[in-house]
């Protein structure tokens, strides 16, 4: 793995061990309700700064934290048009099996391809260095999937090629 | 080794209190219910199970004198718990709270309790003989933020919250016909009910964990920005320390003694803080000394680099992947957010206490033997 990487990881990987402090914390705004207050937004004073970890323009990873929950939203590399749209169609496929992952939202965050929330509920159920390294993991894993989707697609489109043109020799 | 029992109660708790005599314990199994376990030939047995709440407890306190129960609850209501014959009776008190209860504690004579709430407000409740209620004096107007942590001053009058907008701050709860006349005594004299003492605010981020030290000179609490704040001399001028240090924030506090207090919170391990003879606080270190991080991860760099270059040719890609972190390998597998210090009858310091978690453990710890600490006591 190339440096770079390996430093962008362990940089994240030390944000979220200082932001996944998260505890049980009820709504201060609707009664009997106990929300994320990262999605709600309706106290400013149970955020904290979100934090940008920036690998280089295509790859970035936002992590915003209150006081019950925990976003990270990642951009994962897309250097063509190819990448590009093998990166939509796999995130929209794992987000739409969201329920399986716990962790993972349904829509990303603005600006950003895939997003995690992590709930207090979550730190209590899992050990907290579990799913960091989850969360670790998938980021390394991410990018050897879509390099890998990429070769096979390239592939394969040389092998229909070769065989479309072999009627013509 | 710090910790002489570790008792695994729950899935994880959210909060739990001792019996007078420290024979039974109160623990909240992260849900509505409070269950009640007596120890009976080394093993816990659940005694009772008080299900009267409807969302999770967020509270419990077990007065010392007077052997009731009183628990705060998400579903914006509290109870107080007697025991009559072997059942534990709730009556409830109308908090007129319209947001959850998060924190309780009785007041040392335990005439008087006070509730946290995500409401803004500090509820303070007492009994009223002639209706057989509670009743509940709210504190108004004063919190911008919901009140994580409340604690009583041992004169019974003063008491102390912090809050998530940062603030810690003291307030009189002296109420006609509750308190006698004459216990109004320092900062507090001829103040009334709800009148603010001093706003404390040294926290940039949210405060938890406010206690008193057992003579009720200092005042400790913590902030989420890995702070501890000590405050002498509460009142017009009060003098306050702030020590912060590396590891994740703490959630909160207990004065052992008036030099030596124990933090909890999200590092898994409590951490030791002492004053020196002048006062000045630091901190010491954590008490459970044995840290599983250190050992390979400084092993030789050439060692590392022979594995590195090893596992390239073996695999052929590299696995010099970030390692995994691993769990702490202390008592506590989950963040600590509740202490307890077992004071015998008579005495001032603790050297005992009891922490709870999320990993649903019930640790007790003694400090008799921690020779480095003894000064302190």
């Amino acid at each position: 793995m190339a440096t770079s990487l390996r430093l962008y990881l362990t940089c994240i990987r030390n944000t979220l061990e200082a932001a996944m402090c998260l505890q049980n914390f009820p709504c201060q705004e609707v009664e009997r309700h106990n929300k994320p207050e990262v999605e709600l937004k309706t106290s400013p004073e149970l955020l904290l700064n979100p934090v940008v970890i920036c690998r280089n323009e295509a790859e970035k990873c936002l992590i915003e934290t209150s006081i019950n929950s925990l976003r990270i939203s990642l951009k994962v590399k897309q250097a063509d048009e190819l990448e590009n749209i093998l990166t939509k169609k796999f995130l929209r496929f794992l987000s739409m099996r969201a329920e399986a992952f716990q962790v993972l939202r349904r829509k990303p965050v603005q600006g950003y391809d895939i997003s995690f929330l992590i709930t207090n509920y979550h730190c209590e159920d899992m050990h907290k260095h579990k799913l960091i390294d989850f969360i670790v993991q998938f980021m390394e894993d991410i990018d050897k999937e879509i390099s890998e989707l990429k070769m096979s697609v390239n592939t394969r489109g040389r092998l229909v090629a070769t065989e479309f043109l072999k009627q013509f020799v | 080794m710090a910790a002489i029992a570790v008792h695994q109660l729950a899935q994880s708790i959210t909060c739990h209190a001792w019996s007078p005599d420290h024979s039974m314990v109160a623990v909240c199994p992260n849900n509505n219910e409070v269950h009640i376990y007596r120890l009976l030939q080394d093993k816990w047995e659940k005694m009772h199970v008080l299900q009267k709440h409807d969302q999770i407890v967020s509270g419990v306190d077990w007065s010392a004198r007077s052997n009731r129960i009183v628990t705060a609850s998400h579903d914006r209501n509290s109870y107080v718990w007697n025991l009559e014959g072997s059942e534990w009776v709730p009556t409830l008190v109308i908090l007129r709270l319209n947001r959850a209860a998060l924190c309780v504690q009785w007041s040392p004579k335990e005439n008087k309790f006070a509730v946290g709430s995500g409401a803004k407000t500090v509820c303070v409740c007492y009994y009223e003989q002639e209706n057989n209620w509670w009743v509940s004096k709210l504190i108004r107007k004063r919190h911008d933020s919901s009140v994580t942590s409340v604690a009583w001053h041992p004169n019974n009058i003063l008491l102390a919250t912090a809050s998530t907008d940062g603030k810690c701050r003291v307030f009189s709860t002296f109420i006609k016909g509750v308190d006698p006349k004459d216990s109004r005594t320092g900062p507090s004299s001829d103040s009334k009910f709800g009148e603010q003492i001093v706003q404390l605010d040294l926290s940039f981020s949210w405060s938890f964990g406010v206690k008193w030290s057992p003579s009720g000179n200092t005042l400790a609490y913590v902030g989420h920005n890995s702070m501890i704040y000590f405050v002498d001399d509460v009142g017009p001028s009060p003098l306050a320390q702030n020590v912060a240090f590396r590891d994740l924030p703490l959630r909160d506090v207990i004065f052992v003694s008036e030099r030596l207090v124990i933090g909890v919170g999200f590092d898994c391990n409590p951490m030791v803080f002492g004053a020196d003879e002048r006062g000045i606080w630091s901190f010491l270190r954590f008490l459970e000394r044995k840290r599983t991080s250190s050992g390979p991860k400084y092993g030789s760099q050439f060692s590392e680099a022979f594995g590195k270059l090893y596992g390239q040719s073996k695999h052929g890609v590299g696995n010099d992947g970030i390692e995994p972190s691993r769990s702490r390998g202390g008592v506590h597998e989950n963040f600590i957010n509740c202490v307890v210090p077992l004071r015998e009858s008579g005495k001032s310091t603790a050297t005992r206490f009891s922490t709870s978690g999320m990993d649903g453990k019930v640790v007790i710890w003694d400090l008799e033997n921690q020779t480095d600490l003894s000064d302190y006591l």
